[in-house]
């Protein structure tokens, strides 16, 4: 008897055990989780706090106007909300079909041998530091854009009707584009490395089955491969993006740092990260606070831009019919 | 032509009730001639001096253990083989007559003849409609009407339309598997090729909706030549008219479905066939 209560009392202590290492464990889980809520909206509301003063102040004018004067105190935050956007975008634009094309490419066409060195190879681009693109663009992609790409590119397509003011400029070799190129090249790495794993994780049968009604390899992409994997796809393209908008260092160093908007994609321009980067070492008062609104905006361009996302990934669905 | 009669008269004619197809060998043409037909799988030699014919519009089931090549010489059929590397067929494989493992045969056009269904039901990403009118687009310019009416027929055809017909802007992926299953082969019937092959098509669906499949090959055959592989031999004394044997790669015997088992000329055959091996 003695015995058998012993082993019923160590079977009862075991599961209370168990269960309290269980609720320990998801406690342990959901803070994890919280914390990272608690990390993005206090960093979203100290910014808020720390360019109340301009955000609130100034209010819209803050947002539309481009003077962005620390010796008058008088600041406008168009210029570099619009470098921020047309640099990403520039990068978007070039990034998304090049990634697209390297993931097809090791998914589908490259023979085996070439399939791991590649993938290594553009893992490794993703491991380079920001800092050293920048130096690389300014000292070597610069002087390229300047003494060939800039001149073409005038002589070319700026002379063409309404698009063509975005080509005309002398040939500075920094500026928006030059940029927008810089950061295409850093996150073709993260969009192909997203892209080339789910492109891996479509069924063969699914594609054998379009093969078998006489598709082509692009239509096969086109309307399998792509409708299979486009919402891990999206999420590589704006895993991309978002590393775009907020990147500083690259950007600062090609960029020309000029508040000035102009139509030209050939001139110099500033974006958010790099207005903060170079003016923070002497900013005070209406001023610092002024570059704290500018990294309270970069959260709602952020924001903005994953609403986007969100969005499109709603429509393509309804346009697929729901399950 | 003869070879066929060879094929189907080889050995003493069983005695009673002739089979359909034995009786329609002089009137059934020969659709798919395989000659000398080898394939390999890097080294391994998979498919060995395949000799075959297999008359149109009746049902041919292809039979055999795991790995004896059965699959393989299915996938043959359409070339779907060739969107892998290092894998090659050997020898000749006549569709009316016309060797398609010639590389200059288009495999455009060997594909909107020669039509496949899987093992499992694979529906693309898309709505039921479009999973059908996708094909017919690739190889057909039609009007919007003219789809919708070809998207009717091919799911009349596949016994889906009275199932379907209010959801056909839904997404396939919602449909049940033996419903995803006749949609992929209306899908395949939506290009009016001549001939269908089935890989397995029953072996991931329940009995009712096997039943409802094989029921539905029946009915296909008056306008289709259809090659079915499968791994069950109910199934394929139920649907199929001819039954080739194969182990190890190589076409053991080829016949009367009717024949193949209940006489068997060969040892090999009429040991699978009443379960002593494989």
């Amino acid at each position: 008897m003695v015995i058998a209560t012993d082993i019923i009392d160590s079977g009862q202590r075991r599961s209370r055990a168990d269960a309290r290492h269980d609720a320990w464990f998801r406690w342990l889980l959901r803070t994890c989780a919280l914390l990272v809520l608690a990390a993005l909206l206090g960093a979203a509301l100290s910014t808020l706090w720390g360019g109340r003063e301009v955000l609130f102040g100034d209010g819209l004018r803050f947002l539309t106007t481009t003077q962005w004067n620390p010796v008058e105190n008088i600041y406008g935050a168009w210029a570099p909300i619009y470098g921020t956007l047309v640099t990403s975008l520039i990068a978007i634009v070039i990034a998304v079909p090049l990634s697209f094309g390297i993931a097809l490419f090791l998914t589908e066409i490259a023979p085996a041998w070439l399939r791991t060195p590649v993938a290594t190879a553009i893992e490794l681009l993703a491991a380079i530091p920001s800092i050293i693109y920048g130096m690389w663009g300014l000292f070597v992609f610069v002087p390229f854009m300047a003494a060939h790409v800039d001149p073409l590119l005038d002589s070319s397509l700026g002379r063409l009707p309404l698009i063509g003011a975005l080509f005309r400029g002398p040939p500075l070799g920094l500026g928006l584009l030059t940029a927008g190129i810089v950061l295409a090249v850093m996150i073709v790495p993260f969009i192909s490395s997203v892209m080339r794993e789910v492109f891996q994780t479509v069924p063969a049968r699914l594609k054998e089955s379009a093969y078998a009604l006489g598709s082509t390899t692009w239509e096969v992409v086109w309307d399998i491969i792509l409708p299979y994997t486009r919402q891990a796809v999206i999420g590589g393209i704006f895993l991309g993006l978002g590393r775009a908008l907020g990147e500083t260092m690259a950007v600062t160093f090609v960029l020309g740092n000029a508040y000035d908007l102009t139509a030209s994609l050939l001139m110099p321009g500033t974006s958010i990260s790099s207005s903060i980067a170079n003016e923070f070492n002497e900013a005070a008062g209406l001023h610092r606070s002024a570059l704290i609104a500018l990294g309270f905006l970069l959260f709602v361009v952020t924001f903005i831009v994953l609403l986007i996302a969100r969005w499109m990934l709603r429509s393509l669905k309804q346009k697929e019919g729901t399950a | 032509m003869t070879d066929l009669a060879t094929a189907v008269h080889r050995g003493p004619a069983p005695a009673g009730s002739q089979p359909a197809a034995a009786q329609g060998a002089d009137a059934a043409r020969v659709k798919i001639a395989a000659r000398d037909l080898n394939f390999y799988y890097n080294d391994f030699h998979a498919v060995k001096n395949i000799r075959m014919d297999i008359p149109e519009r009746k049902v041919t089931a292809i039979i055999g253990p795991s790995g004896c090549g059965k699959s393989t010489l299915l996938r043959v059929f359409n070339r779907i083989y060739a969107i892998y590397p290092k894998l090659r067929a050997e020898g000749q494989v006549l569709l009316d007559g016309e060797n398609i493992l010639d590389p200059a045969y288009s495999l455009n056009r060997l594909r909107s003849k020669v039509g496949m269904v899987f093992q499992k039901p694979v529906p693309f990403p898309m709505t039921i409609h479009e999973n059908i009118a996708y094909g017919i687009r690739h190889h057909e310019t039609l009007s919007r009407a003219q789809i919708d009416e070809r998207v009717e027929q091919a799911l009349r055809a596949a016994a889906l339309w009275d199932e379907v017909k209010d959801k056909l802007k839904r997404s396939a992926l919602g449909l049940s598997g033996g419903q995803q299953q006749r949609l992929c082969i209306a899908r395949g019937i939506a290009l009016r090729p001549q001939v269908l092959l089935l890989d397995e098509p029953t072996s991931a669906l329940d009995p009712i909706a096997t039943g409802r499949i094989e029921q539905l090959i029946e009915e296909l055959k008056r306008d289709y030549t259809i090659v079915i592989v499968t791994h069950n031999m109910q199934q394929a004394a139920r649907v199929s008219d001819l039954t080739a044997f194969m182990y190890m790669g190589e076409l053991i015997e080829f016949g009367d479905t009717e024949k193949i088992f209940t006489k068997p000329d060969k040892k090999q055959t009429e040991d699978y066939i009443t379960g002593r091996f494989g």
